[in-house]
Formats: structure tokens, sequence, C-alpha cells
């Protein structure tokens, strides 16, 4: 347990990755035969080459790709089509491609092939050509399912990377607005991209990424969500130090508030960095409703906040330690329901916790057509046939059912498992202390939330320690009378409001 | 340094759990009575227990008693509450008594100071429970109270003490104030008198003018709360009325009244009364002169409201004006004398008051010693100068001004 105090070890054994530097050659038949057996030619059904001679240079040439990522149509209209017809004096006049790189040597031309590129070999040149012409398959842009709202843009983040920059500069029309990226991955190297508004940024945060971006010594990172776990400071601590946001208008408020976006191919959404507690207690939609609407909402969730991590605990201490501070009537309906139940009451209300995760955990897990007995099988548990069996008490449903039904209007997936790991943190303290040990729990947890940065950046700024911010923490202001950025980030301008005249 | 900070959360388990007891194994006490026995220093105390399954849904005990009522003898509650545990089966707790019912023998015996030292040490015995003295003894007192509307005793006691006090004609009497009133050295302490016991007034009486046992009453539960005890240093010494209850809450700065519907002599028909709600919307104003050496003046000054309720006589009282001067006379009049006669009582009588007026003179001593010298319920009080005027700040009619004009009517 020691580890959650403990900032992750840095990884700092770099191993050598192998490396092919074989140049290429201006022989045309050992440039195929390597690549044929680099990329075990024959055996893998999916790699194609293709051979032909070039019409206006009458050369020989070779073209290699994986049929499985490429547009084939593309390659016959762009590539082979003009090769075969075309007449011009040098290759970049005849092909009809947006983009023709030139390759040096084989590790390069491993890589592009395994971004959907075609190689071209030329007989008697020692460079090869890679055309773009890949087409990765992906599912169209769908609606934001894990983070829905009710007023407000639909469009979730797909898994293609292309895709979701587009999103976001949608949203956000910015020249400032850059797109960096870099490569992780010793093996399968993939494509990290971080978005941020350079002249909003604080350059410490965003060195600080890229850091540790760089440090990653791993065979492959495949998506964001794998991403999150290599780059994070406290890997066991409870609470999660990276937000994660399937949409993208999320994403497009925290760039221009100077945050930086991190996405990647082959995830439906992005991570944010740096972090704070508001970012995960707030939902996009707050900002979308009206003033009052958007603060009563936050006020719900507030209260959601304190009942779930809070209402099984202080039952099991206000029962076990401190019946006097019962009305006597809720006193006495408890007692009675109590009568008849073998267990002890925090064990009672055990059952009743882990029964909810257990229907929570099989309803996530279990295949869709299936879904409907899942309800059965839960409003047994959980409802009038185990208090009839005499197992738990009817306060206890009660108790549970308020327990998780709040603990679904926390909706970031991260935070909402922090909320249920607390709670049962909560229910132990409460049962073996009472509420003492409740208050004292809660004193530690709190005390340890506070004590947490994220990249740098305290967890409950800008409330505390304070800083000029918009003032959206628990509550938010009314949009026209935000006037700052978060100051906790300490952005290059600081100012979110031009308008000098009405404030 | 891991070790050091693992062994010392495992020492945390080591105490854990040591107060901790189950809903179901406690017996939650309401009442609690306390009476005489022969021999000096024993005492007969009385649990009155509650039965949780009774009037709850969870079913089953529907045909058990709401409550259990034991009776055992000891020398203080709490060891008795011990040898209750011979007879009944769960630990006994006291947090959630609501009432601590004395007998008037007991009371008047002044052995009762001894006994409720116990409420002041333990922390079961909450400060607000109320004390309660009965006519009979305590354990025939609770044994008999039997509600018909309220299923939980302890429900009865919280809506009948509630009620009976926001009217003003019992008191609010709590172990809090017992001992605020009688460490103090001064004033009276009223407590709630109540019976089971059924001895109608004879003569005539009018809606106050009663005390617990003499209200005449048909149908209903036996138990009567009406008037109070008055204790001096600890010792019952005598009862007063639901009237001069009423009055003492009009006079107290602390005591608090909601409704006080109460009659008055009409002034023109004298064989009628006025009925009126009596409105104080501020506490008395109590002014005093500490004189050394002669009489100490006290000037209390109650501004009160009326709103006249009925008028059996008829009499135009709302809009005739030289009647309405005689109707607002009539009622000041009504209630100085009354406030007068109790406060001469209890110069006489008892040689204190039930209406924590020394609370205004201890602010003119420079130290404790000083006051206690001074002696309010030897000195100041018994021999004070007391003037108390009524001023009535509006009278007013409710939402019909006349009254049906009988000869139009019987022509």
């Amino acid at each position: 347990m020691f580890h959650f105090f403990k900032k992750a070890k840095k990884a700092n054994t770099q191993s050598k990755p192998q490396k092919n530097n074989d140049p290429i050659r201006s022989s045309l038949k050992h440039n195929t035969e390597h690549i044929k057996q680099l990329f075990s030619y024959g055996t893998n059904k999916d790699f194609s080459y293709r051979d032909l001679i070039a019409k206006y240079n009458q050369k020989e040439m070779s073209l290699f790709y994986y049929s499985s990522i490429v547009n084939g149509d593309k390659i016959y209209e762009a590539i082979i089509r003009p090769l075969l017809e075309a007449e011009g004096n040098e290759l970049k006049n005849v092909v009809t491609v947006e983009s023709l790189t030139e390759i040096k040597d084989f590790d390069e031309v491993i890589e592009h092939i395994n971004s959907g590129k075609a190689i071209l070999f030329q007989e008697g040149t020692a460079i090869a050509f890679s055309i773009d012409v890949a087409q990765f398959q992906f599912r169209s842009i769908g609606k934001a399912e894990n983070e829905s709202a009710i007023k407000g843009p639909q469009e979730a983040f797909t898994e293609s990377l292309n895709v979701n920059i587009s999103l976001v500069r949608k949203r956000v029309h910015d020249k400032q607005l850059i797109t960096e990226s870099k490569q992780v991955g010793k093996r399968s190297k993939s494509e990290v991209n971080f978005l941020y508004v350079s002249d909003l940024v604080n350059d410490d945060i965003l060195n600080n990424l890229k850091k540790r971006l760089d440090e990653i010594n791993t065979d492959s990172v495949r998506n964001v969500e794998l991403l999150e776990q290599y780059i994070e400071e406290r890997p066991y601590s409870i609470f999660p130090s990276i937000h994660y946001t399937e949409r993208p208008d999320k994403a497009a408020s925290y760039l221009e508030d100077g945050y930086i976006i991190i996405l990647m191919d082959n995830s439906a959404a992005c991570l944010v960095v740096p972090v704070t507690f508001w970012s995960f207690f707030h939902a996009q939609e707050d900002r979308y409703l009206r003033f009052l609407y958007g603060n009563f909402t936050r006020a719900i969730r507030l209260f959601a906040f304190y009942l779930t991590t809070m209402i099984s605990a202080t039952y099991v201490g206000i029962t076990n330690f401190h019946s006097e501070m019962l009305p006597p009537d809720l006193l006495l309906a408890i007692t009675a329901s109590r009568e008849r139940v073998p267990f002890p009451l925090i064990f009672e209300v055990l059952i009743m916790e882990v029964a909810f995760e257990l229907i929570r955990e099989a309803g996530i897990r279990i295949p869709n057509p299936l879904g409907p007995t899942i309800g059965i099988v839960g409003a047994l548990i959980l409802g009038q046939a185990a208090v009839e069996a005499n197992i738990i008490s009817p306060i206890i449903v009660i108790v549970a059912a308020v327990s998780g039904l709040t603990s679904f209007a926390i909706a970031d997936v991260s935070i909402n498992f922090t909320v249920r790991i607390t709670r049962f943190i909560f229910i132990a303290a409460a049962g073996t202390y009472g509420m003492f040990g409740l208050a004292g729990a809660f004193l530690v947890w709190f005390m340890y939330a506070a004590s947490l940065k994220s990249f740098g950046v305290p967890f409950f700024s800008p409330l505390a320690p304070y800083f000029k911010s918009p003032g959206d923490t628990v509550f938010r202001k009314a949009i026209k009378n935000e006037i700052w950025r978060p100051g906790n980030l300490l952005p290059k301008d600081l100012r979110k409001k031009r308008d000098s005249t009405s404030k | 340094m891991k070790r050091m900070i693992c062994i010392s959360l495992l020492l945390m388990f080591l105490t854990g759990c040591y107060d901790k007891v189950e809903l179901e194994q406690q017996s939650y006490n309401v009442a609690i009575g306390v009476d005489q026995t022969d021999k000096e220093g024993t005492y007969e105390f009385t649990f009155q227990i509650t039965n949780p399954e009774v009037g709850t849904t969870s079913g089953g005990g529907s045909d058990e008693e709401p409550n259990e009522t034991v009776t055992t003898n000891g020398s203080d509650i709490l060891t008795a509450m011990n040898t209750v545990n011979s007879f009944v089966s769960k630990r006994m707790t006291l947090d959630h008594t609501k009432v601590i019912v004395i007998s008037e023998e007991l009371a008047r015996s002044g052995d009762f100071l001894q006994i409720i030292q116990a409420a002041s040490r333990t922390t079961q015995i909450r400060r607000a429970t109320q004390i309660v003295v009965s006519k009979e003894s305590a354990a025939e007192f609770l044994n008999n109270i039997k509600p018909k509307m309220e299923t939980r005793t302890h429900k009865y006691f919280q809506y009948m003490i509630t009620r009976a006090t926001q009217t003003g004609i019992i008191p609010d009497a709590s172990v809090h104030r017992f001992f605020q009133i009688t460490e103090g050295d001064a004033d009276l302490f009223l407590a709630i008198y109540a019976t089971n016991e059924h001895e109608e007034k004879k003569g005539e009486g009018y809606e106050d003018q009663y005390v617990a046992g003499e209200i005449p009453q048909e149908g209903g539960s036996d138990t009567q709360f009406m008037g109070s005890a008055v204790f001096k240093e600890g010792k019952m010494i005598d009862t007063l009325d639901g009237q001069d209850t009423r009055i003492a809450h009009v006079l107290d700065y602390t005591l608090d009244m909601d409704e006080l519907l109460s009659t008055y002599p009409d002034p023109i028909r004298p064989e009628y009364r006025v009925a009126a709600d009596y409105i104080q919307k501020t506490p008395a104003e109590v002014e005093i002169q500490y004189n050394k050496n002669k009489p100490t003046k006290i000037d209390v000054t109650v501004s009160f409201q009326i709103e006249v309720l009925a008028i059996p006589s008829l009499v135009n009282y709302s809009q005739n004006s030289a009647h309405q001067e005689l109707l607002r006379k009539a009622i000041i009049t009504d209630l100085e004398s009354k406030a007068n006669k109790l406060i001469k009582k209890t110069q006489e009588e008892y040689g204190s008051d039930p209406f924590y007026w020394s609370l205004f003179i201890r602010d003119q001593f420079i130290d404790v010693p000083a006051y206690e010298e001074a002696d309010w319920n030897k000195k100041i009080y018994p021999n004070a100068d007391i003037t108390v005027s009524f001023n009535l700040k509006r009278l007013a009619f409710g939402k019909m001004l006349n009254d049906t004009n009988l000869s139009e009517v019987r022509d």
C-alpha cells in the first residue's frame, strides 16, 4: 500500500532498439529480395507487390504495400496507371498522388509500409519512394454514449486519429492550434499526437509531457487508455491524474483554456492533461445549460458525491456506535426490522454493496441479448426477496439503492471508481470506530487528495490553492462574467475576455 | 520506516469496535419512575421499555404489548438498570428516555436531589429529559398510562408534553433547568404535574384553574397533565394550578408559550365571560433596583395583545369605544390581579419566585459571594416591592365585528 504515497519509479533503462539500418541499394533485385525477406513474402498473405515497367523512362519498378491497409483504387488510379501510361521526365511529374516522399534506408521502408504507404523501388536508384495510399478501417463518428448530453453536440471521437483531429479543428479555429506528434513503442510504433494552443499552453507542462512520452520504454502502446497508464505520475493512487473524455467539444474547451489534448489512433477518446478534481466533477453539459440550470445540476451532483461516499458508512457508524443520534421512531423501525436478521449490520451493508457492484460489473460485461436477465436477477437480490428471506433488513435496501444510484451521477469513469472504492474504505472505518473513524478516514482521504498534483498542478486548484480562474469549481459563474483562464495552469495568456468595457 | 508505519497501522486494529453494539441487542427505555421505599437510601425504580416491533410493518410482534414496564429496587438509576437485566433480556439504554417520573411523596421528602445526581454524571440521560411529578406512585403512574391513539409511549410523551407546554398549562421542566435553578440557589423550579387518579374539584373552576386529576373528563386516556409542582432547593413544596403556571410563563423571561386561550370577566354582563387569545410577542421586561437596606424594587412590564374569540354576552365591544375601554380595563385588571395574587403567594408562602427573576439582579453584584450574601431567597425576594403592569398593545376582534343581534333573530 505504500506505493500509493510514492511516485512511480522513472524508467531509466533505455534498451537499445534493434536497428535495421541497411541502406537501399541501386540494384532493384537486391532491394526486392531484401524486402521480401523482411516481410516474409509468401507467408504473409496480405503483403503484396507488383512489378512493372514505367512508360516514361522504360525502367523496371517494384511496388510494395499491405493490401489490407491501402486504398486499392488509389494505387491503381494514382500510381500504376500513370506509370504504365503517362509520359514525363520525372517520377513526381508522373504519379498523381498528393504525397510522395523519398526514403533512403530499410528501417524507414518498414515503418512506412506498416503505416499504410506504398513503397516504390526503381532499378538503378538507391532511394525508394513512399506514396501515401493508406486507408485504415474505422467506425464512423457516433454519439457520445458514455458522456451523453441532452443539450449540446452529440458527436464523439472515433478510432481514427485524423478524424479525431478534424473533429477538434472543426471546433477550434485557431492558427496557433498545434498538432505535434511523437512515436512511442519500440516494436509496433504508434503515433501519439498532442494538441495545444501554442500561445496559451504552459511550456513546463508541455515539456513535462514530452519527457514522459520519451521515457516510455515498451514494445507497443496501442491506444490512449494504455498511454494514460504509461504517463501518469502515481500508478497506485486511488485518484486519477489524467482526464479521459470521448467528447470533442469538451476537448476543444480544454484546449481553449490552455490544456493539452492527447490523441491516438485506435481510441475513441482523448486524454487531457493536466487535471484537477473539478475536471472530473464537471460535465460538459453544465456549461451548455443556462447559469441557474447548470448550477442546479452541479448542486445535485455535489449532493450525490456526498451521498454515494458517505451514506452507507454513516448508516453503519451511527447505528453501531451512536444509537442515541437516531430519532426514536427511526431507531425503533430499524431495530424492529433487524430483529430477525442473522448478520451484524456492517455485514448486511457489505452484502448489499457487493451485490450492487456485482450487478454493475455483470451489467457491463453481459452480452446484449442477455441484458434483461440482469434486471430480473438484480431486482431479486436487491429487492423484496432478500428482505423476505430475512437476509437483510428493508432499510439496507434503501441505503444501498441510494448509495448505488447516486454513484451514477458521477459520470466520469475514473473518478467513479475512486468514489466506489472510497465507499468501502469509509464503511470499514465507520464499522471499526463509528463516526470518529469515519471522520478520521475522510480527513486522511481528503488530505491525500489535496496533496496530489497532476503535471505540477494541485488537485484542488484553483479553489485551494487559490488562483485567478473562471470561477468554475463547485459552481460556475454566468458565462459573461468569466474573465480569466484557469490560472493554476499558468497559461501564457491569462485573460479570456478581451472586452474591457463591461468590467 | 515502512515497517514502523505498518506496525502502527496494525496497532489501530487492537482497539477496534470496543463499544460497538448492534441495535437489536439493546432495549430502549422511554420513561424512568422513582418511588420511595420504607428503607432509607433504597428506592423503587420503574423502567418503561418500548417494544420496537409494535407499530412497524415488518411483521411479527403485533400481539405483543407496546411496552414493558418493570420495577425493581436499587440505590440509584444506573445500578438499578443493571439489576433489571435479571429479567429484561437486552442491554438497557437510557439514551431515549423522555421523562423521569417521581412520586409526589418522594418529591416532598427531598430525596429527589440525590437520585437525580446520576443524570448529571452519565451521558445516557439527556439534559432535555422532562421531570414529571405524579400524584400517585411513579410505578402506578407509568403502569396505567394507556394512550388511546399513540401505540408507542415515547410518541405519547413527546406529543403530550410538547403540546401542553405550548399552551402553558405545564412548564418546561428539563433536567437541565432543574440543575440550573437548584444549583443557582435562587428561584423555584416548576416540574410537570400529572396523574391518572381523578378527583373532581368541587365548586367552580374556569378553563385552567385546575391541577392534574381535577379536570372533568369523560373518555380518552386517564392521564392528565396539568399544573406544576413547585420545587424549592430540590424539594417539592406545593403545586400550582394551570392558571398560575400560565402566569409564571407570562412573567418568566426564559419560558416560551405559544398559545394562551383564556376567558376574562365580561365587564358589562358579569354572568358571562369573554374568550380571548392572549398573544405575547416579547418576553416580560423585568427591572430590578437593588436596595441593600430597604425593600428591593422590582418592576415588571408585560406587553401583550388580545384577540377576542367569543363574546357570549353579545355585547357590542367591537364598535362601541366606551364598551371597548371597559373591556380593555377588565382584561388588564384581571391579569394584574391574577399575577399579583401569585406573586403575593410566592413571597409569603414560598419565599422565592418561580419566574427566574434572580437573573436580572445578578449583574448588580461584584462577584458570586456578594450575590450569595445578599441572599435572593431569604432576604431580597420575600421583602421586595413588586409592581406588575400589563400593557395591552392591541385589541382585535377577529374577522367578524358584529355579533348576531338576538332581538332581530328572535322576533
